[in-house]
């Protein structure tokens, strides 16, 4: 056992996962080595179309064994029928013990649990949540889970940590010598941001489309020189869960307070200039924050560089009004995100790699001003805890959280004080998911708390009598007023969650739950 | 002088308002037993209210209760229990009777007597919410010292006036003007009823400069979302800052002085002129040291 | 059996349904609700207590939670429990 920089306890060595290298702070670990790559191959004329006729024939041309690691992007969301369909097909054609490497799982992957129960998968590495992490926190998986973020795991793709042996790719729109794109297509999805390294590194590239169109694909994302066979399928996804309406500003009040104490924060700080960059998420609070920072954007007549992250209607009309001069989009949300990134060069797809990976030679999260993110807990010393819940089941995945708190100027945690009756300011987080060294403020209802490190910032913060200071010691005194101490979360020895950081260090484990 | 731009009503049988309702930064909380309440919730919301006020974080805000009215069989138990927590005032709908007034002034002093609170901290703000009400607004401002304002009717009133919501609110212009002239003819402050509307911010924006207009301290809030869009309104300009710091400068340097008269820019200036300027001050949050 | 209840299921409140029990069998509480997990005891003790204060010996007491602080649900208990056995105990 060592203690890391983030104070956690970790075993040297896990079952299941390895040699821990415990996380020293979030600039410490520097790589050694080279990339590794795929072997070569050549194709020559004689083959011109990569088409199979259904998914089992491309599982047995792509040489998948038992034991072997798949792999899949999300930006189907919950209306994905890929992942599914491919562990189906896996079962039946008795391929067992499988590495799932996703990187990120919904609810509709539910399915998955039966597989997990009958041995057709062995391990998940990526984001687990609703019923896999209730399986999963509860012992039901043999090997423990692995979390990394965006970026975390295309470093550990490209350093060798995580061999691909399949990847299967999600296409709204392909042709038959496999140039991809989300942008087409009734399942279209925007960005395949996520899908990029997979698409580049894995052993074997298999795209899954339901709109097979003649090549070239038009605005192709994904070329064929990567892609090794095409299978075209009845419909890859529901619409109606891959991307939602237009994502509308929240009227709800408390969400609303918090988002003004974030943006007159943002208003107030070093970076509120010409040229500021920031990403905030799809959430209500985020969303709000957003709404408020154009509108001072508006009256101070100041022009953005650029907006970042998961794309929604939102960031494109500041786009079209002229308040950003791009946006680099890794996942698109919103029908509106989709539309726009086929038709405006001035909206840029941008892999997971080039958005957030640590060890490249430099990716755009370093670029950020300002990122307004959450968090199920925050805690004293501003780590951040975005996996478990209150029952300290793993329940969320880490997103770009780390990636985006590392690499911007200005990290911002909104989150409301209480949540029901579980707090979410603390003495100590259950589970670290992004170190308090890169956590600059966290905005409640109650007050906004900055870093003691950020002196600059606390100042800076003074000036706006809006923003209602306090210290962190305050939010969780306030917040354990409120809701009297909570009795500990009873767990066994047994570790089912390893957090990666982006490093590929161990910044913290999830352990088992106690049965009741 | 007490800021009462803003006063929240909370629901007074909704957990999630009593306890955060004052983070929106009213200048006052009411927390409501009286039309929020469903008639078969009296019992549960006059507990959960009394608890909630026992625990009492509410940060700078005014706490009143509106009870219900003393027409109905709820109003004695609800001070009862209400005003032994210590508030700051109690909220009384339809209001009609001077003689009420003093009937309501006497359990109030016989209930603080009785809980250790000075006699007569406990204020009384009057909704008129009937024609009658309106009427004698002045006799029932001045009916007992406690009385600290008095708000005009919305929906109740048009009922009672026989007619019905307009847009341009043409059927409330008379009793709002006959409200702001006893309330100051009184002494007490004129505060308006609510604005319904709670989706329409310019409304709501150009009602609060028309009553601000007509002498009104502030006004009933029922949605959050109006509490900076009233203070907005209400927000000195300023020129008037600047004024009225010069003249808060200038009574404070006659009053070390022993000077019993007031002069800015060569100009004397009357007691209720530097009162007004503290106000502004006030209302911009620069006041210090002052009340 | 007669019961009676007080309370909401929305946000920070809970439903407190009280239920007649045999003099002399005292106080049972069944208790759902997502702070269940990190605050059962509280709840329960916090439950226990108002009823004393209220003088309240046998009792049933289900409790659906849906993150009440301790006044909230202390506010609920009560009404409830007055509810069923009629009257002002304070």
């Amino acid at each position: 056992m060592a203690v890391n920089a983030a104070g956690r306890n970790i075993p040297n060595n896990i079952p299941g996962y390895g040699d821990v290298l415990p996380f020293r702070g979030y600039t410490k670990r520097l790589p050694k080595g080279n990339r590794v790559g795929k072997k070569n191959r050549a194709t020559f004329n004689t083959r011109t179309d990569k088409t199979l006729p259904n998914l089992k024939a491309a599982i047995k041309a792509s040489g998948l064994q038992i034991g072997m690691t798949i792999s899949f992007h999300h930006h189907l969301r919950n209306g994905d029928y890929v992942v599914n369909m491919v562990l189906d097909a896996c079962y039946e054609l008795g391929i067992k013990e499988l590495v799932v490497f996703p990187t990120a799982l919904f609810g509709v992957h539910k399915h998955l649990t039966k597989h997990i129960q009958k041995g057709v998968i062995k391990q998940i590495q990526g984001s687990v949540n609703g019923p896999i992490g209730q399986l999963a926190s509860e012992g039901g998986m043999e090997l423990p889970v692995v979390l990394r973020s965006h970026g975390g795991r295309p470093r550990a793709v490209m350093s060798g940590d995580v061999h691909i042996d399949v990847a299967f790719v999600a296409a709204p729109t392909a042709d038959r010598y496999g140039n991809l794109t989300g942008a087409h297509g009734e399942s279209a999805c925007g960005s395949l941001g996520y899908a990029h390294t997979d698409a580049d590194f894995a052993e074997c590239v298999v795209a899954v489309t339901d709109n097979l169109v003649n090549y070239p694909a038009l605005d192709i994302q994904i070329p064929q020189t990567q892609v090794d066979y095409v299978v075209e399928v009845d419909k890859i996804g529901d619409p109606s869960g891959i991307v939602s309406g237009t994502t509308r500003v929240t009227r709800d009040p408390m969400r609303l307070l918090i988002a003004r104490y974030a943006a007159h924060l943002i208003e107030a700080s070093p970076y509120f200039k010409e040229g500021i960059s920031f990403q905030t998420g799809a959430g209500g609070i985020s969303l709000a924050t957003a709404a408020y920072v154009r509108e001072a954007m508006r009256e101070r007549n100041i022009k953005g560089s650029f907006g970042l992250g998961g794309i929604t209607s939102f960031f494109v009309d500041m786009l079209e009004e002229g308040l950003f001069e791009q946006i680099l989009d890794v996942q698109s949300f919103d029908l509106a995100a989709v539309e726009s990134i086929s038709r405006n060069a001035k909206h840029v797809e941008i892999s997971a790699d080039w958005y957030a990976n640590p060890w490249n030679a430099g990716c755009v999260v370093n670029m950020l001003d300002t990122v307004v993110l959450g968090a199920t807990e925050v805690d004293r010393k501003f780590n951040a805890n975005v996996n478990t819940e209150a029952d300290g089941a793993l329940l969320h995945g880490i997103g770009g959280h780390q990636d985006t708190a590392s690499g911007a100027k200005l990290t911002i945690i909104t989150t409301p004080l209480l949540r029901g009756r579980i707090p979410s300011v603390v003495d100590s987080v259950y589970t670290v998911t992004t170190p308090g060294e890169v956590v600059d403020a966290v905005v409640t209802e109650f007050g906004v708390a900055i870093n003691p490190n950020r002196k600059d910032l606390i100042e800076a913060a003074k000036s706006d009598p809006e923003i209602p200071l306090v210290s962190i010691d305050d939010l969780v005194e306030k917040a354990e007023k409120l809701t009297g101490s909570m009795t500990p979360v009873e767990v066994e020895d047994r570790i089912i969650g390893v957090v990666e950081y982006r490093d590929g260090s161990v910044i913290d484990v999830v352990r088992q739950l106690k049965k009741k | 002088m007490r800021l009462r731009r803003t006063k929240l009503y909370l629901p007074g049988n909704n957990p999630n308002m009593l306890l955060r309702g004052y983070l929106f930064k009213p200048d006052g909380v009411i927390l409501d037993l009286e039309d929020a309440v469903s008639m078969s919730e009296k019992d549960a919301a006059r507990i959960l209210v009394r608890e909630v006020l026992k625990q009492g974080e509410f940060g700078e805000c005014e706490v009143t209760v509106r009870i219900n009215g003393m027409d109905t069989e709820f109003w004695r138990k609800d001070i009862e229990t209400v005003v032994p927590c210590g508030i700051d005032g109690i909220r009384v709908p339809k209001v009609e009777s001077p003689k009420d007034m003093q009937i309501l002034d006497e359990a109030l002093s016989e209930i603080e007597e009785k809980a250790g609170i000075p006699v007569g901290k406990t204020l009384i703000f009057c909704l008129l919410e009937t024609a009658l009400g309106i009427w004698r607004a002045y006799d029932i401002a001045t009916a007992s010292p406690r009385i600290a304002g008095i708000c005009p009717g919305g929906e109740d009133l048009r009922a009672d006036l026989k007619t019905d919501r307009s847009e341009t609110g043409e059927e409330l212009v008379g009793p709002r003007r006959i409200v702001v002239l006893a309330a100051h003819a009184a002494k007490v402050d004129a505060l308006d009823t609510v604005y319904a509307d709670v989706t329409d911010d310019e409304g709501l924006k150009r009602e609060t400069q028309w009553i601000k207009q007509l002498g009104y301290q502030g006004k009933s809030v029922i949605h959050p979302n109006q509490i900076p869009i009233i203070h907005a309104v209400f927000a000195p300009t300023q020129k008037e800052i600047e004024q009225a710091k010069k003249i808060v400068a200038a009574a404070r340097e006659a009053a070390k002085k022993g000077l019993g008269a007031v002069s800015v820019d060569g100009r004397m200036v009357d007691k209720p002129v530097v009162k007004r300027a503290e106000y502004t001050l006030q209302r911009a949050g620069l006041l210090e040291g002052g009340e | 059996m007669k019961t009676a209840q007080a309370g909401t299921l929305e946000s920070m409140d809970c439903l407190v349904t009280a239920g007649e029990a045999e003099k002399g069998r005292g106080i049972s509480i069944t208790m759902e609700g997502a702070s269940v997990a990190r605050f059962g005891e509280a709840i329960l003790k916090t439950a226990k207590e108002t009823l004393r204060e209220i003088g309240v010996k046998d009792i049933k007491l289900s409790i659906q939670d849906n993150g009440a602080t301790d006044l909230v649900l202390k506010a609920r208990v009560e009404a409830a429990a007055l509810r069923l056995l009629g009257g002002d105990r304070r």
